[in-house]
């Protein structure tokens, strides 16, 4: 069976998901005996730009026009398109201030030069073309990711974990930082994958890998009201990875109401 | 059972001594409120004056994520490699936690026996210890306070000693092998350990009335409170992950990237995680998060009951000191058990 064709790319991010798949150094020789990977600007000098593809990874949000452009090519070209890390899966980062005017932020970012680019709300991948699949993370977890990719050839959907952070932080036996020590922790709300891992540091769980499926945000904002934070920290905190998840929207233009 | 007496100062060579039975695990503070079983490299580390450790001792049995087979092309299915047969005494389990077994014992050894259970049940010995309970223990209203069987020791606790039950002829030998450290019981040991049992009931708190509960469930079944639940509910399995008798299960494939070889695995699964009443199509048959509340507590409290006889919550209190939402199973059942609650 000939080897997969397929794309790595990078829209805007920080091409940490890249550096991830780079980072698999033990791994990287088996990846190429069943990958046959024609574009990836990070890691190749030569890029087929136009070849068709079985699987396109696409990191990073939609910024730009252009970007949106280059997306549904990419999406043209490709049987199965991944959205990899958050940025791609959720808008990221960059999204934190999508209720700020483009204008007024490239002002005060690049001033003068940001006259010479166009800018748009940050928007995750699946706002502008079909997603297949989505490994989220900030950045992605190289297990999830090999997995993910050993079941696409296999010819299988790959089965990551769906469940919150608060599960695998409490099957490594974490004092819980929530409820123990009052720290601002979006564990409960935010997809697990991770390992806990910030929780195992004892640095509460910032949601950067964006919300569980089903999020109860109210009851979140609940408790992290009553242990003394405002409905501005945790908005803050929840908007810095995934502003335009549904149940973000939801909740905060439900607030916004009242 | 014979009973014999362990003065306190020679806990310490009593525990010491039984590293030939196997590796030890006690409980051990992890932080100001939080204890974990562990294991014991440090004696002076082990805590027997605990409320409650993180997770049960079910880890020891069914652990969190685990190997069940590996599989290749050339050599077909392997067993994992963790070895199964390791010795341990698990030393410092409280009464709940060893009802919290026995209940295991009771799913896993069905109509099809789970091996990787038993045989980590085979190789470890438990010595049970007393415990003052909490403002979040309800086992004396679960009838798990106090426990006959399931150990090999079990040191109760009388300040200066601890009265130690011999319950198998593995905590015979156990006391055998450090004969010169145990004492005989006297007429006052004998009326100090009758005070303090008579004493017990006036530290508990809080209680479930289990009278009638499985048909006062059923007539509750639509009730509003599951609707609440589900508003103040996450769903983030933690209540699944600390309680001594969720036993549900996750299994799937790891495939390594040749797409030959790969591992069957398991992870502990939850009733409250949405994909687990998920079917083949797409059908969910507990979609709202209401009902998969309104599920955990009639499995424990009413599906249980008819299955085994007796509910299948031992009044830990570990989901009522994790829930993040603060959902507590006494106020629950308190609610659903009051004329006036409609």
């Amino acid at each position: 069976m000939a080897k997969p064709k397929v794309g790595i790319f990078g829209i805007t991010g920080c091409a940490g998901e890249q550096i991830v798949i780079l980072n698999c150094e033990d791994q990287l020789m088996d990846i190429l005996k069943i990958l046959d990977i024609r574009s990836f600007h990070t890691a190749l000098s030569e890029n087929d730009e136009k070849c068709d593809l079985d699987i396109a990874f696409v990191e990073g949000a939609v910024v730009q026009p252009e970007e949106e452009i280059l997306l549904k090519e990419i999406r043209k070209r490709s049987r199965l398109l991944i959205a990899l890390g958050t940025c791609a899966v959720w808008g990221g980062v960059a999204a934190m201030k999508n209720e700020v005017s483009r204008e007024r932020l490239k002002d005060e970012i690049y001033g003068p030069a940001g006259k010479i680019f166009e800018s748009i709300p940050a928007q995750p991948l699946c706002s502008f073309v079909k997603v297949d699949f989505s490994i989220s993370g900030c950045p992605i977890e190289k297990e999830q990711f090999l997995q993910a990719v050993a079941s696409l050839v296999h010819g299988d959907i790959p089965i990551l974990p769906k469940y919150a952070v608060c599960t695998e932080c409490k099957t490594n036996e974490n004092t819980c930082l929530l409820l123990e020590k009052g720290g601002l922790c979006l564990g409960p709300i935010t997809v697990g994958g991770c390992d806990a891992r910030c929780l195992s540091y004892s640095i509460p769980c910032s949601g950067c890998r964006g919300p569980v499926e089903e999020a109860n945000v109210a009851s979140e904002v609940e408790i992290l009201k009553e242990k003394g934070f405002t409905l501005g920290d945790v908005h803050n905190q929840l908007r810095t990875f995934a502003a335009p998840a549904e149940a973000l929207q939801t909740y905060f233009a439900k607030r916004g109401r009242e | 059972m014979q009973i014999v007496k362990l003065p306190k100062e020679n806990l310490d060579k009593f525990v010491g001594s039984l590293s030939k039975f196997g590796e030890i695990h006690a409980p051990i503070k992890k932080d100001e409120n939080t204890y974990l079983f562990s294991k014991i490299e440090d004696l002076s580390k082990i805590e027997l004056n605990y409320n409650r450790t993180i997770l049960p001792p079910k880890k020891y049995f069914l652990p969190p994520t685990e190997t069940i087979f590996r599989f290749s092309p050339e050599k077909g299915y392997e067993p994992p490699k963790d070895n199964l047969n390791r010795k341990y005494v698990l030393l410092g389990v409280h009464s709940c936690d060893i009802h919290g077994l026995k209940i295991l014992d009771l799913v896993f050894s069905g109509t099809y026996v789970d091996n990787y259970y038993f045989t980590r049940r085979k190789n470890t010995s438990i010595i049970g210890v007393s415990c003052i309970p909490d403002d979040m223990c309800f086992c004396r209203s679960m009838e798990t306070d106090f426990v006959e069987d399931g150990f090999d020791l079990f040191l109760s606790d009388m300040d200066d000693s601890y009265l130690v039950r011999i319950a198998t002829s593995l905590g015979d030998d156990m006391v055998r092998a450090s004969q010169s450290l145990f004492k005989e019981v006297d007429k006052e040991d004998i009326a100090e350990y009758k005070r303090k049992s008579n004493e017990m009931k006036n530290y508990f708190k809080i209680g479930l009335e289990l009278y009638n509960l499985p048909e006062i469930m059923d007539l509750e079944y639509e009730s509003k409170i599951w609707g609440e639940m589900g508003e103040k509910c996450l769903s983030c399995g933690t209540c699944s992950m600390v309680c001594p008798t969720c036993y549900c299960y996750d299994v799937f494939d790891e495939l390594n990237l040749d797409g030959k070889t790969g591992e069957r695995r398991r992870r502990w699964d939850s009733c409250l995680f949405k994909d687990h009443a998920l079917v083949a199509g797409g059908l969910n048959f507990r979609k709202e998060r209401s009902s998969r509340v309104k599920n955990r507590y009639f499995h424990k409290q009413r599906g249980f009951v008819a299955q085994y006889g007796r509910p299948s919550c031992v009044g830990c209190g570990r989901c009522i000191q994790s829930c993040p939402a603060k959902v507590d199973i006494v106020e629950v059942i308190t609610k659903i058990r009051s004329v006036d609650y409609e």
